[in-house]
């Protein structure tokens, strides 16, 4: 987006005054609108799809295959593809790096091990049909909502096959499938990532394109279960030249995702627990 | 596998001449796009994003050399039931779309936009055959709530043989094990826009497939149009409660 220097100025003067003025009448910890809908990929055993009201929207799939555990470097496997771009950009390659730092740190591992020797691998692919602004909040979004729904089918072998070597046999009742995140138990949640801008002395999550355009510097913040979590990353969210961050900026950021992040959450999983039918159509 | 049974039922209960379950929805996307459709066949789900019509970009160097209309469809890698990445110049896709131009470039009035270009997105949300009717049936509804002037609506919808029975609407199983071939309807006529066969078929048994396929076409066109009403009286109703 092309803004005129009156706009940039007009955009710029908003934002950094105490309390900011945003463009859409926002205050800084508010989020813009989503619509949001899950469980609704028949070949998938989990699936979201979350849409901004500026039309940017991103669909992810989660699929899961048996592995033997020791063959496996990772056990979880992202891939972002975007409507009409090269796979091989460095901006999806970007996306990537982000997601992969929190998730596959912060991602509760061990509820994937099926046996001593086998586990499950899970494919997140996330496609995103259309953005304005910088996709990584939104795909973070859709990437909880999609491990949120997501079934597994229930193991009805042994867990313990260190002496005898034994294939991993599964029920075929659907109905019988577990969750991979129980709805019961909230401290193991899937990790969120959550952006935010910096203008002045002033930060704001989930910013739109034009308030990007005009941002001095922008962050990414990890956060799970409650808890702000590693990475901490800056980002630029313009094209223009940025200015440093200082440490006040930072803990203003952390508080603000720590109050917004336990709202994020609770709406999410209202969500996932409201939408529970692969034969609901997502329109 | 049994495709048919000696009782007449195939493998997901269906009768030969019964299709699948058939929704769409237009305009899905107002904020994304000029025009945008959600069409589910069974388990096949697409989405269709048009946007034009609008300056092309090369305007000035080729007016008229190459095509105003583009079609390009993405398929992400959880489409099918196992994990497949395509690539973007995939051959069998690039087929598709070229199949897509050329039946659209006669139903578009392209006379009405010269010098513009008309850039149809197909995404592919998940396969489960029919693919190409699933394309054709959400290009045309996205054609038309983008407001761009058509002759007439496209339904499309694939009919296989099973020994001497023609079969309607067939999933991906059955278009694994049958011969089959695709065909678009112009509107409630019986002219054929799109007619695509890759395998063998006796010519004897031809006729009846195209006679199951346009009463088949004919049925999606009647539900494609209930939805356009129901669009369209909608609109129509925020409008006069204004």
């Amino acid at each position: 987006m092309i803004l005129s220097p009156a706009e940039r100025s007009y955009l710029y003067d908003s934002l950094s005054v105490q309390p900011p003025v945003r463009p859409d009448a926002r205050s800084a910890h508010q989020f813009r609108p989503i619509e949001a809908s899950c469980s609704f990929l028949p070949n998938s055993n989990g699936s979201s799809r979350v849409r901004l009201s500026d039309g940017g929207e991103a669909i992810v799939s989660v699929k899961t295959q048996v592995v033997l555990t020791k063959n496996e470097s990772s056990l979880i496997s992202i891939d972002v593809d975007i409507n009409k771009e090269r796979d091989d950009s460095n901006f999806i390659k970007n996306l990537i790096s982000s997601l992969e730092s929190i998730l596959l740190k912060k991602f509760p591992i061990e509820k994937l091990k099926l046996t001593e020797r086998y586990s499950f691998k899970v494919y997140i692919d996330c496609f995103i049909l259309s953005h304005n602004s910088y996709p990584l909040g939104l795909l973070s979004l859709c990437i909880y909502l999609a491990l949120k729904s997501t079934r597994l089918p229930l193991l009805t072998s042994t867990v313990n096959d260190r002496e005898i070597e034994e294939q991993p046999t599964f029920n075929d009742d659907w109905e019988a499938s577990k969750k991979l995140f129980e709805p019961s138990e909230h401290q193991d949640d899937p990790p969120l990532l959550f952006v935010v801008g910096i203008i002045g002395n002033n930060v704001f999550i989930d910013p739109s394109n034009e308030e990007e355009e005009v941002s001095e510097n922008g962050l990414i913040v990890g956060f799970a279960n409650g808890e702000i979590v590693p990475p901490v990353q800056s980002t630029n969210l313009s094209n223009r030249d940025s200015k440093g961050i200082s440490p006040k900026h930072i803990l203003k950021a952390y508080s603000m995702v720590r109050n917004c992040g336990k709202e994020v959450v609770k709406a999410l999983n209202t969500v996932v627990s409201s939408d529970d039918d692969v034969f609901t159509s997502i329109y | 596998m049994e495709v048919y049974s000696p009782e007449g039922l195939r493998a997901d209960g269906r009768r030969w001449n019964e299709v699948r379950n058939f929704k769409c929805h237009i305009n899905t996307h107002q904020n994304s796009s000029d025009g945008s459709s959600y069409v589910e066949m069974g388990n096949t789900k697409v989405v269709c994003l048009v946007s034009g019509p609008m300056e092309s970009p090369s305007s000035g160097r080729k007016p008229n050399s190459s095509s105003n209309l583009t079609v390009s469809i993405s398929m992400p890698s959880f489409v099918s039931n196992s994990r497949k990445k395509f690539k973007k110049n995939d051959k069998r896709i690039q087929e598709l779309c070229i199949f897509l131009v050329k039946t659209f470039e006669q139903i578009v009035i392209m006379k009405n936009y010269p010098r513009t270009i008309i850039s149809i997105s197909i995404v592919v949300l998940s396969q489960d055959g029919g693919l190409l009717p699933s394309c054709v049936n959400a290009i045309t509804l996205a054609l038309i709530d983008a407001g761009i002037s058509m002759y007439d609506y496209v339904s499309s919808i694939n009919v296989g043989l099973y020994d001497t029975t023609p079969l309607l609407d067939l999933n991906h199983l059955e278009e694994n094990d049958l011969s089959f071939l695709t065909l678009g309807v112009v509107g409630k006529s019986e002219k054929i826009s799109l007619l695509l066969l890759e395998d063998k078929l006796s010519l004897d048994n031809l006729e009846k497939l195209l006679a199951i396929g346009i009463v088949g076409c004919h049925r999606i066109r009647d539900i494609m149009d209930q939805e356009i009403r129901r669009h369209g009286n909608l609109r129509l109703s925020k409008i006069t409660n204004k």
